[in-house]
């Protein structure tokens, strides 16, 4: 066992790291190794090996790890008892346990099974840039790469088994330098399945670099002596796939990381994740895949953004093209159309008993809210109001009028459906854009019907929009004032669930990486209507709500300053901003809970949905996570004047 | 529009009670000879299914079993307490698309749903299950919005009737 020489040569203890196992921040070799240790495995067995190395095991696993102990301990005893070599066998397992964390004793437990029962596959030639890759776990500190200090005379055992003469190059160090070898802390789950021994081969790399490395590391640790010859792996490499499970967490750790190394500026470094990110991703399924995929998309246009935006971007900013997108969204998910459902139904009431009714929309689109509460209008038991709708909306690249398209079309529904109806559009590049006066005044030609006596309702109604401004100091609230002159009976709120819009890039990166895994998890769930749309054109809708919602991610991460306007912030976050801004909670009725309840009934993947009402808000989430509110304001009795 | 596969025995079934029924009045008399009126009045009682199968049996029938009166009465029929005025509905519905499209798109489907699994929403889980106020509104308000998606704005008549 030449693991011995390199122990001593690191120094001492460094190599033994009983004092630090229990500390997490310590190397992270699991510490077995010579053969002077060798000695405990022969006689007690795993447990108290593991008990003297404080090794941590997670709760939820203990079922799973104490029936893995049983199978290694039978596996261990048939392997001694079929091996020639007793003396010899058992040390090499021990030694070779080495690089795996004492917090994860369930993957080690794994990889000695497998090691045991079968070999593992034959190993394709490694990506070379993915070799030099780690994973990070905020958790761990960073410390270069643990070969470095090791003496290039480390060579290893004759293999024993047949599962270790496959061929296997070791990473090339100036390769690895170059693509930034960054050795991150060592998380337990991030670890491949790899016959340890094979990753001591695969140090046979020259510590010439090593300071090169330490530098671009940025990070190295002051123990680095100490805990470097102990296992680090040098190298994660995706072949072995035991469980999508697994490889899912691992990508998840990679996007961690990339993020953290974006952050600290560390673009290099950042690079060479994404590109494993990629490589990782493509061995997951569906929506992780998917969400991995455009959040390595984004990194990558953050870490090269220096060059100005191109054509391409530019067209594809178009708001033809995002209404498009946001059409298909609306279809393949309940998410939209609960917002309409709940905000409708708010304003249904506050309308209740008027006669002459306003509804100014923040956002108009295609207008797939107002046809609903035409027909509610319609059918309201003292007859329909008189309604004026005014639409707001961006202004279009190709200077069609698709505000005033929409306009058309539901007057005409107004008119068939028998409801006194008048349309207005405005276009704004911004909501900040308005005036209050502009929204109230009236067209000339109101004829006889314009009765000064009856006084109008007014409600707002924004979905989605009101966290565009946020990018803008001041726009906000200069909004929200505007909305307070135009003295409205009621305003619906409708915003995203989560905070895209505070701390650090890091924070963002991962609540978004949460979020946006929970919608893209709910977009497969969802069947959609069966009655109208064919599987075919659900599965078009749903490709589309994913590039909709990729839109999105590439904004959150990829943009700052006032490009970036997906700044979403949570329920509690807004309900702070319309109370100073002058405004009190309504709340939505059981009514709009019971129309949003049915609606989710009538999705296929309804089980995932969950409607939640909180202290008069609405909220529709996947599982446990919400992912949209729906709220609902009036003017607070002191902002009147 | 809803096609049921043709299904004979269920058409006999149909057609023989009522032959038979004019038999004992009035001796041989053919099914086809009976008045519109009086088959409309037959197919008032007739349930869903029954409809779209009588759709099925020949394009007399067919016309006859897609009568907006014969859906109105299958859809109000189950519903609870709503607060809807005949005529007001009547017209809206009608504008929107019919009741027999309200039918096949949004209320089966919310009994075929409601009916896999009673929910705690609904509370009840028999074969007919009453409609609320809310259930109304709702596929009221689908119906709305599918009309308004198949509206087409360059010609100026409704583009969201019938067909499909």
């Amino acid at each position: 066992m030449k693991r011995e020489h390199q122990e001593t040569e690191a120094g001492g203890g460094g190599g033994y790291h009983v004092a630090t196992a229990g500390d997490m921040t310590g190397a992270k070799g699991k510490m077995t190794a010579g053969p002077s240790m060798g000695t405990e495995d022969d006689d007690c067995g795993v447990d108290e090996l593991l008990a003297a190395l404080g090794y941590k095991v997670r709760s939820s696993e203990m079922a799973d790890v104490a029936q893995k102990l049983e199978q290694l301990e039978v596996a261990m005893a048939s392997t001694a008892a079929a091996a020639s070599d007793d003396a010899s066998v058992l040390p090499q397992i021990a030694s070779d346990t080495v690089h795996y964390d004492p917090s994860d004793l369930a993957t080690w437990l794994d990889s000695m099974l497998s090691e045991l029962n079968a070999p593992p596959p034959p190993l394709p030639p490694p990506p070379p840039v993915a070799a030099s890759v780690h994973h990070h776990h905020h958790r761990f500190d960073v410390s270069t790469a643990s070969a470095v200090s090791e003496p290039p005379a480390i060579t290893t055992v004759a293999p024993l088994r047949p599962s270790d003469a496959y061929d296997f190059k070791p990473v090339p160090a100036p390769a690895a330098a170059s693509g930034g070898r960054v050795v991150y802390g060592l998380d337990p789950q991030s670890e491949m399945i790899v016959s340890p021994r094979d990753q001591k081969r695969k140090r046979t790399c020259s510590p010439s670099s090593s300071s090169s490395r330490g530098a671009e590391a940025g990070r190295a640790r002051g123990s680095r002596t100490e805990g470097a010859s102990s296992a680090k792996p040098a190298a994660a490499v995706p072949v072995v796939v035991v469980d999508t499970q697994e490889s899912g967490i691992r990508l998840v750790h990679a996007l961690m990381a990339c993020a953290e190394a974006v952050q600290q500026e560390n673009l290099k470094a950042a690079d060479a994740l994404v590109k494993h990110i990629s490589v990782l991703a493509a061995s997951q399924d569906g929506p992780m895949r998917k969400v991995a995929g455009y959040f390595a998309a984004a990194i990558a246009r953050r870490i090269y953004r220096r060059r100005p935006l191109s054509q391409v971007d530019r067209a594809l900013d178009s708001p033809a093209l995002d209404d498009l997108l946001h059409g298909h969204f609306y279809e393949s998910c309940p998410y939209l159309k609960f917002a309409h459902f709940t905000a409708n139904q708010a304003i249904l009431e506050a309308f209740s008993s008027c006669r002459r009714v306003h509804v100014i929309d923040f956002g108009m689109r295609q207008g797939l809210q107002w046809p609903a509460l035409l027909q509610a209008l319609a059918l309201r038991p003292e007859g329909p109001p008189s309604l004026r709708l005014t639409g707001i909306g961006p202004p279009q690249s190709d200077h069609s009028d698709a505000l005033q398209q929409v306009g058309w079309k539901l007057a005409m529904l107004a008119k068939s459906i028998g409801v006194d109806f008048r349309y207005r559009g405005f276009v704004a590049s911004s909501l900040a854009d308005l005036e209050s006066r502009m929204l109230l005044e009236r067209d000339g030609n109101e004829g006889d019907r314009d009765d000064e006596g009856e006084e109008e309702a007014v409600a707002v109604n924004s979905v989605m929009e009101l966290h565009r401004l946020l990018a803008r100091t001041g726009a906000l609230e200069k909004v929200l004032r505007m909305v307070l002159a135009v003295r409205p009976r009621i305003v619906t709120v409708v915003e995203e669930e989560a905070n895209h819009n505070g701390g650090t890039f890091l924070d963002r990166f991962t609540e978004a990486l949460h979020y946006y895994s929970s919608m893209f998890d709910s977009l497969e769930g969802s069947g959609g209507q069966a009655a109208e749309a064919g599987e075919e054109e659900q599965q078009q809708h749903r490709a589309m709500a994913e590039a909709y919602l990729g839109r999105q991610i590439c904004n959150v991460v990829a943009c700052e300053g006032a490009e970036r306007t997906e700044r979403h912030e949570t329920l509690g976050q807004w309900r702070g901003r319309m109370a100073r801004a002058g405004f009190e909670p309504a709340h939505l009725g059981s009514n709009a809970f019971k129309q949003a309840s049915m609606l989710l009934a009538l999705y296929a993947g309804g089980d995932g949905f969950r409607v939640e009402e909180t202290d008069g808000c609405l909220t529709l989430g996947w599982h446990t996570r919400p992912l949209i509110a729906t709220s609902a304001w009036r003017v607070s009795a002191a902002a009147t004047r | 529009m809803k096609r049921r596969s043709i299904d004979g025995s269920e058409e006999e079934k149909n057609k023989k009670p009522r032959s038979d029924e004019e038999e004992e009045e009035e001796g041989m008399v053919n099914v086809a000879e009976l008045g519109e009126d009086l088959i409309l009045e037959v197919l008032k009682r007739a349930d869903a299914r029954t409809l779209g199968r009588a759709a099925c049996a020949s394009r007399r029938w067919r016309r006859l079993a897609e009568d907006e009166r014969l859906w109105e009465a299958v859809c109000t029929r189950d519903w609870v307490r709503v607060p809807y005025g005949e005529r007001q509905l009547r017209s809206v519905v009608l504008a929107l698309g019919g009741f027999r499209r309200l039918h096949s798109l949004y209320i089966l489907p919310f009994l075929a749903a409601a009916a896999a699994s009673p929910s705690p929403m609904t509370r009840r889980a028999h074969l007919r299950p009453r409609w609320g106020k809310d259930e109304v509104q709702l596929s009221l308000a689908l119906l709305s919005i599918s009309y308004f998606e198949k509206m087409n704005p360059s010609n100026n008549h409704r583009g969201g009737s019938g067909c499909g």
